[in-house]
């Protein structure tokens, strides 16, 4: 706190407040009239006002006239021109501890936002000719061999080339499992090295690295304004000439009209209230924290793995009505598993090893997910693949064939056709029907949780789409309770469906952003799943969870609701307290009240501007706060 | 091209927007655009590096002795 008041910034104030002390003492002391007491008061009204003066004669000469400086100018020098000297000195003083203040929430708000996003070092170390360099992270040149010392963050994409750690990846990902790296492995700039050396070869240049790249969406966002940011920019504009003009109006037409009437000289009373007009009349402090709201909720969701492309994005996805799911790689993980093993006359482990021999022969998604699941102890050889059938081997000397009913039938065996989700596997020996196994692709683990948490936001329907057959794509609807589903659609299809459900509701789309790009797009609101590597979809996409748990939609959608209520508090507080202001100096002047509130109106006009824009400010900050929230 | 500066001293996101609006106006500058959040200045120009910053330093200067533009 010392520091904050030894500030250079407040030394005016202290020489202001010691000058205003003084001359209150020689008006006390010796009651001086006329041009001696102004002239009392004048060096305190000096020093205190030096530099708002300075600022708003510089306006003038630019033509601009409405700005706080000239506001508070006028009603300084005005206080001080109908005899208020004490009153014009000490407003003035007050405002510039305001300013003072509002200035040091607006840095330490910035500053809270930059260490969430500080997430990309300066400098790295690269191993040069055998010796170790500290060079600038813009200077790493693609196949540069890094040095990343456990404790220190990588500083651009790279491969290891050598040793094995622990590599904490939460800063781009938001996933707080550490990813345990060794040659081979892919690191990302912003990652943080926790537990032993790693070698690593450069394969981008720190400005393409996925630190740079958050940046520059989490910067851009702050560009996109939300529908709140967009309607204070224009308020401001208009908001001003609006209270100048009036005071203007209320300072010369009731005190005219009383006059006229009854012979009262009033415009002295009513000058001095339309000062008070004139000091609420800046709308700063909606015009920082609105946006500064908004920013904050960007920061604080994207150290947490949720990029939100602007505040009309927060906006959007603060209230989805409907949420539409891709199926594959968004609800379910997008890899296949055995899930059923239906052996005839063998072991169920046998019957895996030999079909996963011979599936080696093929590169159908299926059949790498069963090698990849099954090590196969025995060798195939003479593979043969059957277009959209299957494929067939030989082991052991036998004829061994794998695929669809269609290819079981070629091989002269007729077994019952197994019904359900997945994708069955049949298999033959010589002409003898062997068994069966079936294939699914198993849905996320936290599916269930998210899609929960989300109906617990108030989402009222949910529906999946999918270009997947009916039995896999019931099976997951049903596994999820999801109200509505559809399936075996083509990409066309989808866009329908989604424009469709478009007039019943916002519609929050959630995809793998690969190849739906044109949902993301049509969609009120599309999420982009684990798609930090595509453009394409952050491009489409209103934002982008950076992986692919769905955990995180529930935790954007309460993120951008609470940025959301924090800007609309600011907006209702700050207004308020200025329509206040208004209020209570037109029913003063008019004496509508019981208790006269005349002289102290100046002093809770300059808080209505300066404090009411501090503790807006203050407001702000809690969007950037990271709580520790329960998980979802 | 486009220029970035890091810009401080700004009072309030008005103060950006004027200033943005006399930037504007100087020959030679395409756009430009000040974020009053991030503190950055992104210009759009034909001409060279000096020549933009010189005007837009200038330009600062005559908008605010307090505004500080430094090159990113």
């Amino acid at each position: 706190m010392r520091g904050v008041l030894s500030s250079k910034e407040l030394r005016p104030v202290y020489v202001g407040v010691l000058l205003l002390l003084l001359a209150v003492g020689a008006d006390v002391f010796f009651d001086p009239s006329g041009a001696l007491l102004y002239l009392c008061y004048l060096p305190a009204l000096l020093v205190a006002g030096a530099s708002v003066y300075r600022a708003s004669l510089r306006n003038i000469r630019r033509g601009e006239v409405f700005d706080e400086n000239f506001l508070m100018t006028i009603a300084s020098i005005g206080a001080f021109a109908v005899g208020e000297c004490a009153e014009g000195i000490a407003v003035m003083l007050f405002f510039r501890v305001g300013e003072f203040f509002e200035h040091r929430a607006v840095a330490r708000s910035r500053a809270a936002i930059r260490a969430l996003l500080d997430i990309c070092p300066d400098t790295a170390t690269v191993l040069r000719d055998g010796s170790e360099e500290r060079i600038d992270a813009e200077d790493v040149e693609i196949g540069d061999l890094l040095v990343i010392r456990p404790g220190e963050r990588v500083a651009v994409d790279c491969t290891v080339t050598e040793g094995c750690s622990a590599v904490n990846t939460a800063a781009i990902t938001g996933e707080s499992l550490p990813l345990d790296a060794s040659a081979g492995t892919l690191l990302q700039s912003g990652f943080l090295n926790q537990s032993s050396l790693l070698y690593a070869r450069a394969i981008a240049k720190s400005e393409e690295s996925a630190a740079a790249r958050v940046l520059c969406l989490v910067e851009e966002a702050s560009e996109n304004q939300s529908r709140q940011e967009s309607f204070i920019s224009k308020f401001a504009r208009v908001y001003t000439p609006i209270v100048v003009c009036t005071a203007l109006l209320f300072a010369i037409l009731p005190p005219t009209a009383l006059f006229l009437y009854d012979g009262r000289l009033l415009f002295r009373d009513f000058f001095f209230h339309a000062l008070t007009f004139l000091v609420v009349s800046c709308p700063c402090a909606l015009v920082i924290s609105v946006p500064l709201s908004f920013f904050g909720g960007i920061g604080a969701a994207a150290s947490r793995g949720v990029l939100y492309k602007g505040g009309y994005c927060i906006d959007a996805l603060a209230h989805p009505d409907i949420a539409v799911f891709d199926k594959t790689g968004t609800l379910t993980r997008g890899v296949f598993s055995v899930t059923e093993v239906f052996s005839v006359g063998m072991e169920d482990a046998a019957l895996l090893s030999l079909v996963s021999a011979v599936e080696h022969g093929s590169d159908h998604p299926i059949a790498t997910a069963l090698c990849a699941a099954v090590p196969s102890v025995m060798r195939a050889e003479g593979f043969q693949e059957h277009a959209g059938r299957g494929v067939s081997a030989t082991v052991d000397g036998a004829t061994v064939s794998v695929g669809n009913l269609a290819l079981m039938r070629e091989v002269g065996v007729a077994p019952t056709p197994i019904r359900g989700e997945g994708t069955v596997l049949y298999a033959a020996r010589d002409g003898v029907y062997l068994g069966a196994i079936r294939m699914t692709d198993t849905l996320k683990p936290e599916a269930r949780t998210a899609l929960d948490a989300l109906r617990g936001l108030g989402i009222k329907k949910s529906v999946m789409l999918t270009g997947d057959r009916r039995d896999s794509a019931l099976a997951v609807a049903k596994a999820l309770s999801i109200d509505e589903c559809r399936y075996g659609l083509l990409p066309a299809e989808k866009y329908g469906a989604i424009e469709a459900l478009k007039k019943q509701g916002s519609v929050l789309y959630v995809g793998d952003g690969i190849n739906d790009a044109p949902a993301l797009t049509l969609a009120d609101v599309g999420v982009a799943m684990g798609a930090l590597g595509s453009d394409a979809a952050i491009e489409s996409a209103d934002a982008v969870i950076t992986t692919d748990e769905l955990s995180r939609l529930p935790l954007a959608v309460r993120l951008a609701r609470r940025t959301v209520r924090i800007a609309r508090q600011n907006i209702v507080f700050a207004l308020s307290a200025k329509l206040i202001v208004l209020l209570l100096s037109v029913l003063s002047a008019a004496a509508l009240f019981p208790f006269n509130f005349s002289p102290y109106l100046m002093w809770i006009a300059v808080f209505a501007d300066v404090g009411v824009a501090m503790l807006a400010i203050l407001n702000a900050m809690r969007c950037g706060a990271i709580k520790k929230e329960k998980q979802l | 091209m486009k220029f970035k500066y890091e810009i401080t001293g700004l009072d309030c996101p008005n103060c950006a927007a004027k200033l943005e609006g006399m930037i504007a106006k100087k020959d030679g500058i395409d756009s430009v655009k000040i974020n009053f959040i991030t503190e950055r200045l992104t210009v759009e120009s034909e001409a060279d590096e000096a020549t933009v910053t010189d005007t837009v330093t200038k330009t600062a200067q005559e908008f605010s002795p307090k505004v500080n533009i430094a090159k990113k």
